[in-house]
């Protein structure tokens, strides 16, 4: 009877054990993901090529402020995970941009990737872009 | 120094410009390959940015040994 009893409880705790782990795994993966060999490979070429105050924006604020080459009063403001590139005329929200690399990319080097093109290559940009209006 | 953006992170080729100039054979085939890769990432829609210290970002559509930095992003599109 109490060898039923041990083994009972040992197949509790097993079932309670698989049916945490796929919880568990959910909340660790963005950290786990985060300590990629690619997402630090991607990180590299990130810190090589921003400031250090872009840098301090992008992990405090957690998006990277582009102001536009050819208009002053417009700032691009890309997100630092994957998400909307909203864009901001004299500090109001005007415009939500989506624009994607055909090849899936870390997070790092799709920050990098619309700094890039905005700050080299604009026009382009904005013509590839899906463009959804913001309305107040 | 030649970094093209993939799923990996970046795959990476470097040179030595002043080798380049001597004429030293590793750092002759190290260009030829960065141009190698530069051209197949171009056909297939890549953009090339050239990325140098203090300046501007410029786009590139020919590869340039003499750059600091190249980065090559692929081909995007709207989401």
């Amino acid at each position: 009877m109490n060898l039923i009893t041990q083994v009972l409880t040992i197949l509790c705790w097993v079932v309670i054990a698989l049916a945490i782990t796929p919880m568990v795994w959910f909340v660790l993966q963005p950290y786990l993901r985060g300590w990629s060999r690619a997402e630090r490979r991607a990180s590299d070429l990130l810190r090589d090529i921003l400031t250090p105050e872009q840098l301090r924006q992008l992990i405090w604020r957690g998006y990277l402020e582009i102001p536009s080459p050819s208009e002053p009063q417009r700032v691009y403001r890309v997100p630092r995970t994957k998400g909307y590139v909203q864009v901001l005329e004299n500090g109001r929200a005007t415009m939500r941009l989506c624009v994607q690399p055909v090849e899936c990319l870390p997070d790092a080097d799709i920050v990098l990737l619309h700094k890039l093109m905005i700050e080299a290559n604009e026009e382009n940009y904005l013509q590839k872009a899906n463009k959804y209006i913001c309305i107040d | 120094m030649l970094r093209v953006m993939s799923r990996r992170g970046d795959d990476r080729v470097t040179w030595d410009e002043q080798k380049v100039l001597a004429g030293e054979s590793d750092a002759v085939a190290a260009v030829r390959e960065a141009e190698k890769i530069f051209a197949q990432e171009r056909a297939k829609g890549a953009t090339a940015f050239k990325v140098e210290t203090g300046k501007p970002i410029q786009r590139i559509e020919q590869f340039d040994a003499t750059a600091e930095q190249i980065v090559m992003v692929p081909r995007v599109v709207g989401g």
